[in-house]
């Protein structure tokens, strides 16, 4: 078989529809006793308007630098490849136009609500702050503000914009940043692990009003979790990333179904499962290997049992296989029907 | 199982900025002088030659000579040793005290802590110049009282801050966990918590020698101190002060030595605080 | 047989501002010899509090703590020492919980030495290196400090140095908690080994419910410092009684497309 070159496998385009967001070969470097080290390596993919994709990966995967190349946060990092979103490439833009993408096309959550909000000023005044400094009136951004926590079913939503974040609990905090994020009506959400920090009934809740509103409005989502179960209750496609790039890539039925990448296969074996007794876990052997000590050719072949020798030298690339993307030179058998 | 591999990568490597380097020099300069100095001056320093008194500076003479017709420059480089395992001397001696206050206080019952807080208080409160003053003036005027009455009147700062680092560090999990597999309160102290709470202490051990440098210096320059035959840098200005009009290097020599020392100890305790601190090397 | 007791335990934590906070209310259980309990609930349970008055952390300000007929709270001199040896802990942090200055090998043979189970530098080392090669670590490395170790291996460290005096219990609070998924199925395999190694009775403390499924045999779920319910992982999660722990189980995630939309379909007919 003929080698595909690189972005060969990104998923059929619906026609006469350009894809939202659309990444391409994008590499996340940080400089390091002046040798550059790609923390992302090459990954590309595309998310459809109303679309929820699931970016799920371990620690040191890139995951969450992938997530935060989006929005140009990575300040002391040098992104390259290109980031179209809604017609306009991100990593061309300049940081005028970038502070208006920010909470305008693309809005963004984060794990830890309580460090991103003021303690100082009214959360009402935060929310309506994206609004105020487009150049919305103070009235105007207010009764934005009041509709969006109706719309997060705050409750008596009127009397907590004039609250401080400290008289929140963790859910409700959670859904202030939300509202910081959606007020601006973006066509894109970054979430990055927002539920992490919270109670597993307040999680649930969260999870199901994000799901709701992405319905509702139609909002594509970006959803980075190391929690398989949020991805599988969430999730319409799963992105699995490993050592910097995407080595697996499809629907969360059939990923869930059969996982074609080795890694993907031990992740979902090695979760226990709440739904079911089990005797023993299936783990994975070794620990993922951190960002400056990725190993040479597949960076999963040491923890791999399907792996050979071309898997030592060569890194394979992400192609198409069966509808799904997968980056492996043996991959797991296909599901029998 | 492997090993990380990662941590090994991850050691910083060391850059030496051209402050670092100057820093350096100066304190391989002094810690030379100390070392060194007393062996290699002439014999001449030691005794007066009233022929050749308050000469300016020269060839034979770069610093020129004082009152007793002895050589300035090498009776500054004497006296680093003086000055220089005074302060030394001192700043091991109260932090001494203040690792075992502290200790004391810290693995305590609650009263102990208390009580030896509000001690230590009443020692942070007292200007300590003015104790020092008080203790040498009791112990009689000499070089030595100097150093006691410092010795005694530094810690109470240490004390403090130290206790307070160590209550910071017996939050830490990994203390419990030595509780629980049952370490005596004593290997709690001297193994978990102590060890984890030294390195501010490092830091401020370098950088007091600076500071305590000037302090004896100046006990000496009132006459509680070191008295004027002796080379220490205060007792040498206090010696030379009717001279500053007419021969002005007798005073400026000891006096910028002093200078350099203090400042030189200063950065060297900022430069080890960059080092131990990665949030503060990364901020530059 | 009943190894460990918690009778009508309080405790209360003084607030910044008004009234103390109660965060045990008339707690009481026992753990049987040899049983897995997990003790599961959300932030602000009490979960932690417990194992703090179950190891002698803290002290309850009224009921009793009981293991094998020491006196917990009140425990002096040579029953405490014994409690210490029988008692052991691995917690959640793997990057706080070991002693940055100690190297593997003092970590792990620390019980040995401050117990005096085994006077000998050399055959201390020696049986730390046994220890490490049993949890799965390279006994080479045995002079190495803790940061140069993974989360995983550090959890590993933690877990040779609780088996260390050979103790009868082992109290777990989140020690799966902050690891990577792959890394945690393989300590969560390596306590249940050691689990059957050493005969040892466990208390397992978590907010993961499907990592206690997986691992108790009977469970206790915490509510704002009381128990709301407690019984066997059968009763628990088969046939769960009260409306705290039904809301608990539901909101679990679980990772499985066609099982997470029937639940759903199930939740927007109800």
């Amino acid at each position: 078989m003929m080698m595909q070159p690189n972005p060969a496998g990104r998923p059929a385009p619906v026609p006469g529809e350009a894809p939202l967001l659309s990444v391409d070969n994008l590499c996340v470097s940080i400089r390091v006793d002046d040798r550059s080290v790609n923390i992302v390596d090459g990954v590309s993919f595309s998310i459809r308007r109303g679309e929820r994709v699931a970016l799920v990966g371990e620690s040191g995967s890139g995951k969450s630098v992938t997530a935060r190349a989006l929005m140009r946060l990575e300040r002391r990092m040098k992104a390259t490849g290109s980031i179209v979103c809604d017609g306009r490439d991100i990593l061309k833009l300049s940081d005028g136009e970038m502070r208006r993408v920010r909470g305008g096309t693309i809005g963004m959550v984060f794990q830890d609500p309580m460090s991103f909000l003021d303690p100082l000023r009214t959360i009402g005044d935060q929310i309506a702050e994206t609004l105020r400094i487009r150049g919305v009136s103070r009235r105007d951004a207010e009764r934005k503000a009041l509709h969006i926590l109706d719309e997060l079913k705050v409750e008596r939503a009127a009397e907590r914009l004039t609250a401080y974040p400290h008289e929140f609990s963790g859910g409700m905090r959670q859904r202030v940043v939300l509202a910081m994020a959606l007020i601006g009506d973006p066509r894109l959400l970054i979430a990055d692990e927002p539920t992490t920090a919270l109670d597993v009934r307040v999680q649930d809740q969260v999870l199901a009003l994000l799901d709701e509103i992405s319905r509702s409005r139609g909002l594509s989502v970006l959803f980075i979790t190391h929690d398989l179960g949020i991805v599988a209750g969430f999730a319409d496609r799963v992105m699995v990333m490993y050592a910097g790039s995407v080595v697996e890539d499809g629907d969360v039925y059939s990923t869930f179904a059969a996982p074609r990448h080795p890694y993907t296969r031990g992740l979902l074996d090695a979760v226990p499962r709440i739904d079911r007794d089990s005797d023993r876990l299936a783990s994975i052997r070794g620990t993922p290997p951190h960002v400056f000590a990725r190993p040479q050719g597949c960076p999963f072949h040491p923890r791999c049992d399907r792996a050979f020798e071309r898997c030592v030298i060569e890194r394979p690339v992400l192609r198409e296989l069966g509808g799904m993307r997968v980056a492996c030179h043996r991959p797991e058998p296909e599901a029998a029907r | 199982m492997s090993l990380a591999p990662a941590i090994r990568m991850r050691t910083p490597r060391v850059k030496i900025s051209f402050q670092g380097a100057c820093v350096s020099l100066l304190i391989a300069l002094l810690v030379f002088a100390a070392l060194f100095g007393p062996m290699l001056a002439p014999e001449a320093i030691y005794r007066s030659d009233i022929l050749s008194s308050l000469q300016p500076p020269s060839a034979a003479h770069w610093l020129g000579t004082d009152d007793q017709g002895r050589d300035v420059l090498w009776r500054v480089i004497v006296g680093t040793r003086t000055t220089l395992l005074s302060a030394i001397a001192i700043v091991t001696a109260y932090s001494l005290i203040g690792v075992a206050v502290a200790t004391i206080a810290a693995s305590g019952p609650r009263w102990l802590d208390e009580a030896l807080m509000r001690v230590t208080d009443v020692g942070l409160s007292l200007p300590s110049m003015i104790v020092a003053l008080g203790f040498a003036a009791a112990l009689g005027p000499s070089l030595q009282s100097a150093i006691i009455a410092q010795s005694i009147t530094g810690w109470p700062i240490t004390a403090r801050i130290l206790r307070n680092v160590m209550h910071q560090t017996m939050e830490a999990p990994f203390v419990a966990g030595a509780h629980v597999i049952g370490v005596s309160r004593w290997r709690l102290m001297t193994r978990h918590v102590l060890p984890n709470s030294l390195d501010v202490l490092i830091v401020k051990w370098t950088s007091d020698i600076g500071g305590t440098v000037l302090i004896l210096s100046s006990l000496s320059f009132i006459g509680v101190g070191a008295q004027p035959p002796s080379t220490e840098w205060g007792a040498m200005i206090a010696g030379a002060r009717g001279y500053v009009s007419t021969a002005w290097w007798t005073v400026l020599a000891p006096g910028i030595a002093l200078a350099i020392t203090s400042v030189a100890f200063g950065l060297l305790g900022d430069m080890i605080q960059a080092w131990r601190d990665p949030s503060l090397r990364e901020s530059r | 047989m009943k190894l460990f007791t918690l009778d009508s335990v309080c405790k209360s934590f003084a607030a910044k501002t008004g009234n103390p906070t109660r965060v045990l209310n008339d707690v009481s259980f026992d753990v049987a010899t040899g049983e897995t309990l997990g003790l599961v609930g959300e932030s602000g349970s009490g979960k932690s509090t417990i194992a703090k008055c179950m190891l002698k952390l803290l002290r309850p300000d009224s009921g009793s703590v009981v293991f094998d007929g020491i006196d917990v709270p009140n425990a002096r001199g040579a029953e405490l020492s014994r409690f210490r040896r029988e008692v052991q802990l691995v917690f959640q942090d793997p990057y706080g919980s070991l002693n940055p200055r100690m190297t593997a090998g003092e970590l792990i043979a620390e019980g040995l030495l401050v117990h005096g189970l085994e006077p000998n530098g050399a055959a201390r080392r020696r049986q730390a290196q046994h220890l490490m090669g049993l949890v799965g670590l390279d006994p080479d490395n045995i002079d190495r400090y803790p940061n140069s170790f993974s989360g995983g291996q550090r959890q590993r460290i933690a877990i040779a140095r609780a088996l260390a005096c050979r103790p009868r219990l082992l109290v777990c609070d989140e020690p799966v908690a902050a690891l990577d998924v792959s890394v945690q199925a393989q300590v969560i395999n390596l306590l249940q080994d050691m689990r059957a190694e050493f005969d040892l009775t466990v208390v397992f403390i978590a907010h993961d419910l499907a990592v206690v499924r997986h691992l108790c045999q009977r469970i206790i779920v915490l509510h704002r410092g009381e128990i709301v319910e407690q019984g066997s992982r059968e009763e628990i999660f088969g046939n769960p009684r009260m409306p705290y722990t039904q809301s608990l189980l539901a909101a679990v995630p679980i990772p499985d497309p066609v099982l997470a939309q029937r639940r759903r379909t199930a939740v927007q007919e109800a």
